[in-house]
């Protein structure tokens, strides 16, 4: 399950280099890579359940738009610091992900993916109509400055690169292998004294913690939330996307995984204006018909293209 | 039996049913610490059924199982281990992306002790036993690249990883051959002297009989015969059961024509 080390210290190293990124004081290339941080986290967030215990969430949209709703009430209050914001993110995201994980995370296999879908459209829903925090029409943050716009960046960055450590350290854990007991079989790991609802609530919490910091970061740097950014239906399938491509269920996948779709999306989106996401959307179906364990799959494999059409026909009827 | 026996596990009239099918019906039997206990029957004669009642995958419909006296269905499946009973699965069940030793660990982990285990000790008290079991050899392949033999091995190492007092083991031997069978015999018999007591359920009558203290049989979910091994195997219910009534009955004949 540890994977290759030195595929995390590579990614560590290009982390690092993510970090001189504003030292370009270009706003276009700042943001970009600021959306591919922020992507990478709620990724790792999707990668705690999705990944690591086998419990595809298809609402881990939920996590990032309570989260970037804390930070915007507390903007509203007049509360205006990263720390607070993300600090209170992540209490409302645990408690959140323990009080709806608990009835819903005793649902076997698929039917937590659909109940989680609920949980996102029913929260999108409720910011429409709950006008404490702006009903459809959203709420202004205080606009970032320039200053600020570096200091979000920042902010994101350390918020990724926590995501990245913890996943790397709960992977080589106690905790790690009772998520992965759970995945790969639900019956064995309870006879082996797992307690499958506690620590799949455990992990959809940690992962809803992750996914909340992006989100509280994410509303101030953005000066603005509404449900419609909030709760985007590209917030929750991308970071699922990228997971996928890096490699579900490893501490570098989702990072990697960002980096890449995100890159490709740039492209797309520059070239083929109109039908970029027509692209993008057959770009993951390659995935996950011909990558089913994603790149951290192809860095880990021996024995050539041989082993590789044996394992692709064991994901096959 | 005058002497006061020591029992760890008792069956009080268990019975199973699902929908309309009786898989179990009123079975009682006892297992003094310590010891061997054969538990054989036809094919669905309800003996992983009860294995997973024992366990504590059922909650038995009528009767109860007591282990220690506390009574096994009042606790959550992933608590039963930390009673001191551990199964194996008659379909192995193994963490297929992990490796054999990362396999076991997780048994030494969240099993009786785990909680009291750092992840380390775990890892430690893993290798001990992979030795034990003879899958020292294999320990960092993954558990999905093992033969047959060395995936009812991990089996066990698995279960034993939970430091049981109670092992309940569901076909270990079945599809193993002669020589491998005969070392099976061996490892049970090893894990038995240090103390586990163990029910052993099984398909293969002379492997059971050659390491069962007494024997449970079960039929279509009833007990149909206890007792030594060799009183067993002459019942003609145990003999009607396996090869029909006709051939029960001829034997009976056979019996009656020479006395």
């Amino acid at each position: 399950m540890t994977g290759k080390r030195w595929v995390f210290i590579s990614t560590l190293a290009i982390m690092g280099l993510l970090l001189f990124v504003p030292s370009f004081h270009n706003d276009y290339i700042n943001l970009t890579f600021r959306n591919i941080l922020m992507y990478a986290a709620m990724s790792y967030g999707w990668n705690l359940i999705g990944g690591y215990t086998g419990y595809v969430s298809f609402g881990n949209v939920a996590f990032f738009g309570i989260g970037a709703y804390c930070s915007a009430v507390l903007s509203k209050t007049g509360v205006d610091n990263v720390f607070a914001d993300v600090g209170l993110a992540l209490v409302v995201c645990a408690l959140f992900a323990i009080v709806v994980g608990l009835p819903i995370l005793r649902l076997r296999g698929h039917y937590f993916g659909i109940a989680t879908l609920g949980v996102a459209l029913g929260l999108t829903d409720l910011a429409n109509n709950l006008d404490f925090v702006g009903g459809s029409g959203g709420l202004n943050l205080k606009q970032a400055d320039q200053a600020h716009f570096y200091l979000y960046y920042y902010a994101m960055w350390a918020v990724t690169l926590v995501c990245m450590l913890a996943t790397f350290f709960i992977a080589r854990s106690k905790l790690g292998y009772a998520f992965v007991a759970i995945r790969e079989n639900e019956e064995a790991a309870q006879v082996l004294g797992i307690s499958p609802t506690r620590y799949k609530v455990i992990a959809w919490a940690l992962g809803g913690m992750m996914g909340g910091a992006a989100g509280a970061v994410f509303a101030p740097a953005n000066g603005f939330v509404d449900p419609g950014t909030a709760f985007a239906v590209d917030n929750n399938v991308f970071p699922i996307a990228m997971a996928i491509l890096g490699g579900m269920g490893t501490a570098s996948g989702p990072f990697i995984g960002a980096l890449l779709l995100s890159g490709v999306n740039e492209i797309l989106q520059e070239k083929f204006l109109w039908l970029h996401s027509l692209f993008f959307g057959a770009i993951i179906v390659l995935i996950v018909v011909f990558l089913p364990r994603g790149l951290m799959y192809l860095v880990g494999l021996r024995g050539g293209v041989r082993r590789w059409l044996s394992d692709l026909r064991a994901f096959r009827v | 039996m005058t002497e006061a026996r020591d029992i760890c596990l008792r069956v009080e009239n268990v019975g199973m049913r699902f929908g309309g099918l009786r898989a179990l019906d009123d079975v009682s039997f006892e297992v003094e610490r310590g010891t061997i206990l054969g538990l054989i029957g036809p094919n669905g004669s309800g003996k992983t059924t009860m294995m997973n009642v024992v366990s504590g995958v059922y909650k038995p419909t009528s009767g109860r199982a007591l282990f220690e006296g506390k009574r096994i269905a009042d606790f959550p499946t992933h608590e039963v281990c930390h009673l001191g009973i551990a199964r194996t699965f008659q379909v192995v069940k193994p963490f297929a992306s992990l490796t054999v030793r990362e396999n076991v660990a997780v048994g030494a982990m969240y099993g009786r002790f785990g909680a009291k285990r750092s992840g380390k000790d775990a890892f430690a008290r893993t290798d001990e036993l992979l030795e034990s079991v003879g899958l020292a050899r294999v320990a960092g392949r993954p558990a999905s690249d093992l033969t047959i033999p060395d995936r009812k091995r991990l089996e066990v190492a698995k279960a034993l990883a939970l430091d049981p007092e109670l092992l309940l083991l569901d076909e270990v031997m079945a599809g193993l051959n002669h020589t491998e069978v005969d070392e099976a015999l061996h490892l049970l018999r090893a894990v038995n002297e240090r103390g586990v007591t163990l029910i052993v359920v099984e398909h293969l009558m002379k492997a059971i009989m050659s390491i069962s203290r007494r024997v449970v049989v079960l039929a279509e979910g009833k007990k149909i015969a206890e007792g030594l091994p060799l009183e067993v195997t002459s019942s003609p219910a145990v003999i009607e059961a396996y090869l029909g009534a006709r051939f029960a009955k001829r034997q009976q004949q056979e019996r009656e024509r020479q006395t």
